[in-house]
């Protein structure tokens, strides 16, 4: 893997005296996009942004069936901390947080030590409590500033008005590990970390390039009679085809999301609905609450898809269900809410007799 | 960034428009109307309920907190949004309990009945009516979290926030305390903005009809000068329509024995107070002691509660004398009592007021000086149109009534107690007499009469200050309204940054006439109007100055000899306590 490769912060000793446009016009020409899930491109983002006050390290990965950044903390934090002291410079920053999520909160002392020892700026890690909107960066900030997580109303956007209302730039931990390698020889701007996980006999994390056919993953982790996967949560549900690809915008016509890279696949034994139904109980239970349709709508899902545990739905159940599922996202405020039914939308269309065999 | 013109098309109409608006409020200016749920004027949008949602550009996007760009093109009715509203009202109408709520609420914002709400509301928590001041119905709530903006912003007293998450989310009080034992004031802004009725007044009104219907109870109404300008709206008449006639009507149509005004409480409080200002002052030169200077009013009990319980160690600041609603109470049980011969046992003395704080103060501890609890019931201006309503009283045609006698009489410095800066104005009128013996004014106005008006103290503005020199002194007044101001003025106390002689605080914006136990809908723009109407009220009074109003002179010669005799210090005033300790 690339990211994997030894760190001395060779490159931060290499840069560190150049001047904040050469970085961020060099990280432009890299073609590097961000790792959060948004694919937004990093120099484009910092260019605009610049100067900022805060920089915010998004470590809370809590998107089921994502854990590659747990990865990317575990066996490389030296690069992100170069890659957060490269941010530091480019964009002018005063301060730096690392806002990790609470259950990797072992990983703590380590980051503080490489900060000590590595780092001439200030950089504070702070600890999330857990909720699943601290993920999205404007919950995020809320809950820095000691807020209650929850979304704020874009715009005006971080780069404007941010944390503690000062402009914001707010950038996922796998996207500040891949910086330092932009100086580096090989870099490949299209590798991307994926965590498979379900029916497969090695589930863990691959770096693949964008736009490798689902089939490599798939015998890389070793899938058995693969029925479908699902991307994370919120990035929708589809056949295992050996032929989708592994792209943003070929997902994107297809009705779902890559999103951060996480991958769930599903043997011909599983049920694709009520998977959907375990998902709907995420949501209902993680949603910050804000917006009446994110809210309301994902619980008002789960009473309907709870009746499939005992009987099978009337018409004007399933009516309901299909209603629901294009009003959540138009009313929801933040990304979150606009993608908390992508996993039906996208399931009832490539699934659909999955759903018809559960109507009376 | 700099505001300019642009253009957009709302239901197809071309519409030219300043950048920096919403999208509501463009569609409200051109005569466009939107339906809301969390959105109310004076607050910020946060775009909770989503009911607002309009179609721009195709997508649905919510009205209240997105601006208008250049070549929108805005649909505000059209199928799609029809139907996205539909769906929205039938979740947020499962978690209205009452359905009468329900129907008034989609009838005001002109949505289609909707018979069917296909969900059966949440399983949720039971009332929480520790407070004698405010009680929350969480089964009531569709969290549109008005309330907590106005507790957290305008106030900055944070006794209510949003607890827990998703589907548990409620508006709770921190560490799930009851909210007695919060940091609640009791100046009941929340419920002012509940759209539903969640959080509301502790409702006496059962207690009152028993008394009415007691015979051996002598059932005495005071009414607070705010009520008059605001009781008209809840029978549909126009905002700042002057009542005062067809309410003294309606009450004795209800069974009170007596309608008295609390005006002349006002006028009493004004007697004692601005005495005790000049004392304060006259002492505090003398033995060069600045300790208890400057002077806070003590008429709102919701910026007294709030003092106790946020900066104990400042409420010797406060004046002590009691408040109008107190002062009348403690007469009524002991002038009044005597003079007419009734046991004061059975006088029910109830407070009819623009204010839930005032319930607390009722029940004071202290507030019985006189062997008997100064007042028994403190109702809302909603209760007593509930009340009015309860009878089926045609109040609009109801004939104008007069106020009964002694304790009917108040002069205009009562009457402006209601607006932010009336109880300072009030003051400087008499006590500019009291010091020079020359009645206050600012030369003559424009039909050659002598202008007693003090504008500077008027107005919505949250902090006033002004300067008025009073013969050799100069004072130096501030006029304060809203409790996140209140924490400026005492910074500024606190820090030695200004040095004031006399500060009057209202805890809610725009003073009594905007308080917590008004009609609904409250917004500044109300409350502005409900201020014109007080002064104009102030302006046909034959007395204007508190010391002129020949009740009040009688008062004192009869009984209370002088201001800050020793009856009066019995009778009329009192103590504070530190309330920090109870949260």
């Amino acid at each position: 893997m690339q990211i994997l490769v030894k760190n001395n912060f060779q490159t931060w000793k290499k840069i560190k005296n150049l001047s904040s446009q050469k970085i961020i016009e060099k990280i432009k020409q890299s073609g590097l996009n961000g790792r959060g899930g948004a694919n937004f491109p990093v120099g484009k983002k910092w260019k605009f942004s610049y100067p900022v006050k805060y920089l915010i390290c998004n470590a809370d990965e809590s998107e089921p069936g994502t854990f590659k950044d747990h990865f990317v903390l575990k066996h490389c934090p030296e690069l992100v901390i170069e890659g957060i002291n490269i941010g530091i410079k480019a964009l002018k920053v005063e301060t730096a947080y690392i806002y990790l999520r609470e259950e990797y909160k072992k990983l703590k002392p380590e980051f503080e030590s490489i900060i000590k020892k590595h780092s001439p700026y200030n950089i504070k890690v702070i600890i999330g409590a857990g909720a699943y909107i601290c993920g999205e960066e404007t919950g995020q900030i809320n809950s820095l500033e000691g807020l209650r997580a929850e979304s704020r109303h874009k715009p005006p956007y971080p780069a404007e008005k941010g944390l503690f209302d000062k402009k914001t730039c707010v950038n996922n931990i796998e996207t500040f590990a891949r910086i330092p390698l932009i100086w580096q020889k090989g870099f490949n701007p299209k590798l991307l970390l994926f965590s498979i996980s379900g029916d497969v006999e090695k589930p863990g994390v691959y770096e693949i390039e964008v736009g490798t056919k689902l089939a490599k993953l798939l015998n890389l982790a070793q899938a058995k009679n693969p029925k479908a996967i699902f991307l994370g949560a919120s990035g929708g549900c589809f056949p295992a085809d050996p032929n989708f690809i592994l792209n943003h915008e070929y997902i994107k016509n297809k009705g779902g999301l890559l999103g951060a890279g996480g991958l769930i696949v599903l043997n011909q034994t599983r049920d694709i609905v009520d998977t959907c139904r375990s998902i709907i109980q995420f949501f209902t239970d993680e949603n910050c609450g804000k917006c009446t349709p994110c809210r309301e709508g994902n619980f008002r899902l789960l009473q309907l898809f709870q009746v499939i545990l005992s009987r099978k739905w009337t018409k004007e159940e399933f009516e309901w269900i299909k209603k629901l599922i294009q009003f959540i996202p138009q009313g929801s405020q933040c990304a979150l809410g606009q993608s908390s039914t992508l996993h039906l939308s996208t399931a009832l269309k490539y699934f659909k007799n999955d759903f018809l065999a559960k109507i009376e | 960034m700099p505001k300019k013109k642009i253009k957009l098309t709302i239901d197809g109409k071309k519409i030219t428009a300043l950048t920096g608006q919403t999208i509501l409020k463009v569609a409200q200016k051109n005569g466009i109307k939107i339906p809301t749920l969390c959105y109310h004027e004076d607050l910020k949008p946060e775009g909770r309920c989503g009911v607002c949602g309009v179609e721009v550009n195709g997508k649905i996007k919510t009205s209240c907190n997105n601006l208008i760009q250049a070549g929108m093109i805005i649909k505000t009715n059209s199928k799609k949004v029809q139907e996205y509203r539909k769906t929205n009202v039938q979740l947020v109408g499962s978690n209205f309990a009452r359905e009468e709520a329900f129907k008034k609420w989609l009838k005001l914002e002109n949505l289609p009945d909707i018979q069917e709400l296909r969900f059966k509301p949440k399983e949720k928590e039971k009332i929480d009516c520790s407070a004698c001041d405010i009680s929350i119905d969480f089964s009531k709530c569709v969290l549109c979290g008005r309330c907590i903006q106005k507790c957290r912003d305008t106030q900055s007293v944070n006794a209510i926030c949003f607890a827990q998450r998703a589907n548990a989310m409620k508006v709770g009080t921190y560490f799930d305390k009851k909210i007695i034992n919060t940091t609640c004031v009791g100046c009941g802004q929340c419920a002012l903005v509940c759209p539903t009725g969640a959080i509301k007044e502790r409702d006496y009104i059962n207690e009152v009809e028993k008394a009415l219907a007691d015979k051996k109870k002598h059932v005495i109404i005071q009414t607070a000068p705010s009520l008059r300008v605001a009781l008209g709206e809840e029978f549909n008449l126009p905002a700042g329509t002057l009542v005062t006639g067809q309410m003294i009507n309606a009450l004795r149509k209800l069974g009170f024995d007596k309608i008295f005004d609390t005006n002349f409480g006002a006028d009493l409080t004004i007697m004692e107070e601005a005495n005790e200002l000049i004392y304060r002052i006259k002492s505090s030169s003398s033995q060069k002691n600045n300790k208890e200077m400057p002077m806070f009013t003590s008429c709102c009990p919701g910026w007294v509660n709030f003092l106790e319980t946020f900066y104990p160690e400042m409420r010797k600041h406060l004046s002590a004398c009691k408040s109008p609603q107190q002062m009348f109470g403690a007469i009524v049980k002991t002038y009044y009592a005597q003079k007419f011969k009734i046991n004061p046992q059975n006088i029910i003395v109830v407070s009819a007021m623009p204010c839930t704080a005032k319930k607390y103060e009722a029940r004071r501890k202290e507030m019985n000086s006189s062997g008997y609890q100064d007042v028994d019931y403190a109702l809302t201006t909603r209760e007593i149109a509930r009340l009015i309503k309860k009878k089926n009283i045609d109040f609009k045609k109801l004939k104008n009534e007069e106020f009964d006698l002694p304790l009917g009489q108040a002069s205009g410095g009562g009457a402006i107690f209601g607006a932010s800066g009336g109880v300072m104005e009030s003051a400087i009128r008499t006590a500019h007499y009291i010091l020079t013996g020359k009645e206050f004014t600012k030369g003559l106005d424009r039909s050659g009469e002598k202008n007693i008006e003090y504008t500077a103290v008027r107005g919505i503005q949250g902090i006033k200050k002004a300067t008025i020199k009073i013969g050799t002194l100069k004072l130096n007044l501030a006029v304060v309204q809203g409790l996140a101001n209140a924490r400026k003025i005492l910074a500024e106390i606190k820090n030695k940054k200004a040095k004031y002689h006399f500060v009057e605080v209202m805890a809610c914006p725009g003073g009594c006439i905007g308080g917590g136990g008004q009609p609904q809908p409250t917004t500044m723009e109300i409350v502005k109007k409900r201020a014109s109407a007080i002064y104009q009220q102030d302006r046909i009074l034959k007395f204007r100055q508190a010391h002129n109003n020949p009740q009040i002179q009688q008062l004192y010669q009869e009984f209370l000899k002088k201001p800050l005799s020793k009856k009066s210090h019995k009778l009329l005033h009192t103590t504070y306590k530190d309330k920090s300790k109870r949260v």
